[in-house]
């Protein structure tokens, strides 16, 4: 396995909602390879540094991902064949990806951004769900019994300042 | 020759590797900020001899600021009134 990473820009017209039936399409195309998707990151609108079929602005999409050449050559050619893409670029990250280091980099990202995952895992994944929502809630009650403890401490110290001033 | 050498005194100034002397400095084709000091206003690569640069990080950075040309965050030809 490897681990690549794919940047292509889009035509800057094209509205919003078409975008999710293009990164569905692509993001379905990862795991009939075997692949694994890492991440998709949507930079936005920017400006070309040179037109690009006549657009001087494009939305630039970056997609991580981990596969083998067999998947860099599907998902290119369906970037190639697909007229709302302006340009694309695939760079090897990684000549050997560790399955491990990347799943723990994928649950750390799952955690960060806990947002979209319920949406992913609702169809079957339960259990797993079930266990991440007590860790979560015990990390946010620690998180703020911090702040209640700090703040008599800043208060305190405003106290003092305002008492010295 | 002892104008030579004084003119030598002069104008010559130890050149650092910016990237070996600050090692949190990446050099990423993602991040055409850092790359465009690198680069003339026309877009061009400054060569080592100028920057400083030790080879491996000229390296990097020449295979960083052609991606980036690639994927049309930097020009391949910047007219001057880009900047």
């Amino acid at each position: 396995m490897r681990r690549y990473e794919t940047v292509f820009i889009l035509n800057p017209e094209l509205p919003e909602d078409q975008h999710k039936l293009l990164f569905d399409k692509l993001n379905g195309l990862v795991p009939e390879d075997q692949g694994t998707l890492v991440k998709l990151d949507e930079w936005g609108h920017k400006r070309l540094a040179y037109e690009i079929k006549k657009h001087t602005r494009g939305y630039y999409v970056l997609m991580d991902f981990c596969g083998d050449g067999a998947l860099v050559h599907e998902i290119e050619r369906n970037l190639r064949l697909d007229d709302r893409v302006l340009k694309y670029m695939t760079v090897l990250k990684d000549n050997a990806v560790d399955m491990e280091a990347l799943e723990a980099e994928l649950e750390a990202a799952k955690e960060q951004t806990p947002k979209p995952e319920p949406v992913e895992e609702a169809t079957g994944e339960g259990e797993e769900k079930g266990d991440s929502e007590p860790t979560g809630t015990g990390e946010a009650s620690v998180t703020e019994a911090d702040p209640s403890e700090n703040t008599p401490e800043t208060s305190n110290q405003e106290e003092q300042e305002n008492g010295t001033i | 020759m002892a104008r030579y050498k004084r003119k030598r005194r002069l104008f010559r100034r130890r050149k650092v590797c910016r990237f070996c002397a600050d090692t949190s400095l990446t050099i990423d084709y993602k991040d055409p900020r850092t790359l465009r000091f690198f680069t003339t206003e026309r877009g061009k690569i400054i060569p080592r001899r100028v920057s400083g640069n030790c080879a491996k990080h000229q390296r990097e950075l020449t295979r960083a600021i052609k991606r980036a040309r690639t994927i049309a965050l930097m020009p391949y030809a910047a007219t001057l009134s880009h900047y």
